[in-house]
């Protein structure tokens, strides 16, 4: 039966193609706008998931996420180090300055000042230069992002293309020079600004004076260490508020998810496509079975069971879900492939699959229950109606 | 002849559609009987109760009231399991608008009922290619119904009725969607091919040029029978 069940499927094909277009663009949506979401918020804590070696952060007890700076005394790095259970405990600076460039505009970077002895918290990938160089005089990385667009030099000719920053060159950093000594590859940020990197000490010239510079202390935990325990420590014995970096990440994402109405726009996205998606779906797959009905009239005069004529009905449902649900997903895979290492955030976790793969059940199975309530309740005398 | 060798015993057959000012009645106490190996038709004017009355013997409709018997066996008393697994294997169907599966091939729209009996699709395929071939639509086979001519439908929906050796056949006007010759080949085949003694055929019609095929011809009027008679001038009179 289910053969039969298959044929009276695809039979049609305007139909079918129908019903598939309607899965898959649910599927689509359901997978793509929740994987721009995921790409925003990753971008969100990209540069927590760039510094690779440190444990824990350590900051003011009020930050509420990443870019939320609250400046500490340097005095605190100290204290932070001495908390039994750290390896080691390095400064960082982070924050935003006016990068005068060579046609005279300006354009807002984020700085980041690394520990100038040991310059942790530094690009993991140079593109051109060597980290060793930032001590030099004032000497600054940038990232590649920054260097060919946004910091670049002016075209030659009206409309031409921007000439990229070159290591070499010097820029003004809130009327200090600045020698760019690097270009080094980091992940895109949520506002995507140009990063550059100094030392600590270089970060607290370039900035204007003020009486606290300390952003984050970068802990290293001693081997053996357990982290949330030591991050506890660390609050006890300094009143600091300490997070390990999968914590951050999630601190920052929370904040973007309460107090920004990114979710929200996203999540409208989502539910619009699940609900259009839906409607599609159940709509034509119910034609479908109402278009079908004489014949599942038809065979139920001849004797089919009411209990076949539902696996009949879930059958073709499972098979519209699953050809919908791939095609969905494949087109959301080309769209992860195409936007690799664009400006586009886009994420397509495991996680993905799965809430798709949800949403697409309850789709099909919503247009399964109103089509098998129609045959079930189907009088088989229908069948001698002209 | 005994109730068991009747094919159909229908007795004070009563049924009704809708309730109150909108009721119709449409069988007021239907007597008929359908003996085994033969050609019955129930003819007369449209909404007499034809239809209903062959949905009711082919227990795809129940009664309000009144007995129907197919072979001895007391449809309205069976459960819904029981029913459905006897209409499976004793009842063949006919229709007007032949209903054959426009997405399935003439072979495979035969080999439904044995399908729904349980067999393998392919087995079942074969069988119905076999068939098909006695009927003289062997070169037909692989064609779906939009491809065949509404003759050769029916010719295939008549296999389909047959296939699973059913003892009782309804054919609800199975000449009205096709031409007077057509019709005629197509009565011809019924009762040489799908008419034999272990089993009965019920036409339902209002075309009386098919009347001389029948072996008793059953008048219906407002939803009864007036008359069960042997020929058409009979019919006539």
């Amino acid at each position: 039966m289910f053969y039969i069940a298959f044929r009276m499927l695809v039979g049609d094909r305007g139909k079918f193609l129908g019903i598939i277009l309607g899965l898959s663009f649910a599927s689509l949506i359901m997978t793509q706008q929740p994987g721009v979401f995921v790409g925003i918020m990753t971008r969100a804590y990209s540069f927590i998931t760039d510094l690779g070696l440190p444990d824990i952060w350590v900051m003011e007890p009020t930050v509420q996420y990443i870019d939320d700076i609250k400046p500490m005394p340097d005095t605190y790095l100290y204290r932070v180090a001495s908390v039994e259970g750290v390896a080691w405990a390095k400064p960082l600076y982070k924050g935003t300055i006016q990068a005068r460039l060579h046609n005279g505009t300006f354009q807002t970077c984020n700085l980041i000042g690394l520990d100038d002895a040991t310059l942790i918290g530094a690009p993991a990938v140079m593109i051109e230069g060597k980290i060793e160089n930032l001590r030099r005089t004032d000497g600054i990385i940038v990232n590649q992002e920054g260097a060919l667009d946004k910091l670049a030099n002016p075209p030659k000719y009206p409309r031409g293309p921007k000439i990229p920053l070159k290591v070499g060159q010097e820029i003004e950093l809130n009327n200090h020079r600045a020698v760019v000594v690097g270009i080094a590859q980091t992940t895109r940020t949520f506002q995507s600004q140009p990063v550059v990197y100094t030392t600590y000490s270089n970060a607290t010239l370039f900035t204007p004076p003020q009486l606290n510079l300390l952003s984050f202390v970068l802990v290293k935990a001693k081997p053996g260490q357990n982290l949330k325990a030591l991050c506890d420590r660390i609050f006890r014995r300094t009143g600091l508020r300490a997070y390990t970096k999968e914590d951050f990440k999630s601190l920052t994402v929370n904040y973007y998810l309460k107090y920004t109405g990114i979710p929200i726009n996203f999540g409208v996205s989502v539910l619009l496509g699940f609900l259009v998606g839906a409607a599609i779906a159940g709509q034509t797959f119910y034609n479908f079975t109402l278009e079908n009905l004489r014949y599942f009239g038809v065979l139920k005069a001849m004797g089919t069971s009411e209990k076949t004529l539902l696996l009949m009905i879930i059958f073709q449902a499972l098979i519209i879900s699953f050809i919908g649900y791939g095609i969905g997903v494949g087109c959301t895979g080309i769209f992860d492939l195409l936007t690799q290492n664009t400006m586009l955030a886009f994420r397509f976790p495991w996680q993905l699959f799965i809430f798709s793969i949800f949403g697409i059940f309850i789709i099909s199975s919503f247009a399964a229950l109103i089509s098998i309530r129609k045959v079930i309740t189907l009088e088989p005398a229908i069948v001698f109606k002209s | 002849m005994t109730q068991e060798e009747f094919a159909v015993t229908c007795k004070e057959l009563i049924k009704s559609y809708g309730h109150g000012e909108t009721k119709i009645t449409a069988l007021r106490g239907v007597n008929l009987e359908v003996r085994s190996g033969e050609m019955m038709m129930l003819a007369g004017p449209s909404g007499c109760g034809k239809t209903t009355l062959i949905s009711v013997i082919a227990s795809i409709l129940n009664q309000d009231n009144g007995e129907c018997k197919v072979y001895g066996h007391d449809l309205n008393h069976m459960s819904k399991t029981e029913r459905i697994a006897f209409r499976s294997k004793n009842i063949g169907f006919v229709f007007q608008a032949f209903n054959l599966f426009p997405s399935l091939t003439a072979a495979e729209n035969v080999a439904i009922p044995l399908v729904i009996g349980g067999m393998d699709i392919k087995e079942a395929t074969q069988k119905g290619c076999e068939l098909l071939n006695e009927m003289g639509l062997g070169d037909r086979v692989s064609d779906v119904p939009a491809d065949l001519s509404g003759g050769q439908q029916q010719r295939v929906a008549i296999a389909r009725a047959m296939i699973h050796g059913p003892r009782l056949i309804v054919c609800d006007e199975p000449t009205s969607a096709l031409d007077g010759h057509t019709g005629q080949k197509i009565m011809e085949l019924i009762k040489k091919v799908a008419l034999d003694e272990t089993r009965a055929i019920i036409v339902v019609t209002h075309d009386s040029r098919i009347f001389s095929f029948a072996d008793r011809i059953a008048k219906m009027e407002d939803g009864q029978i007036l008359k069960v008679v042997n020929s058409y001038e009979e019919f006539e009179d």
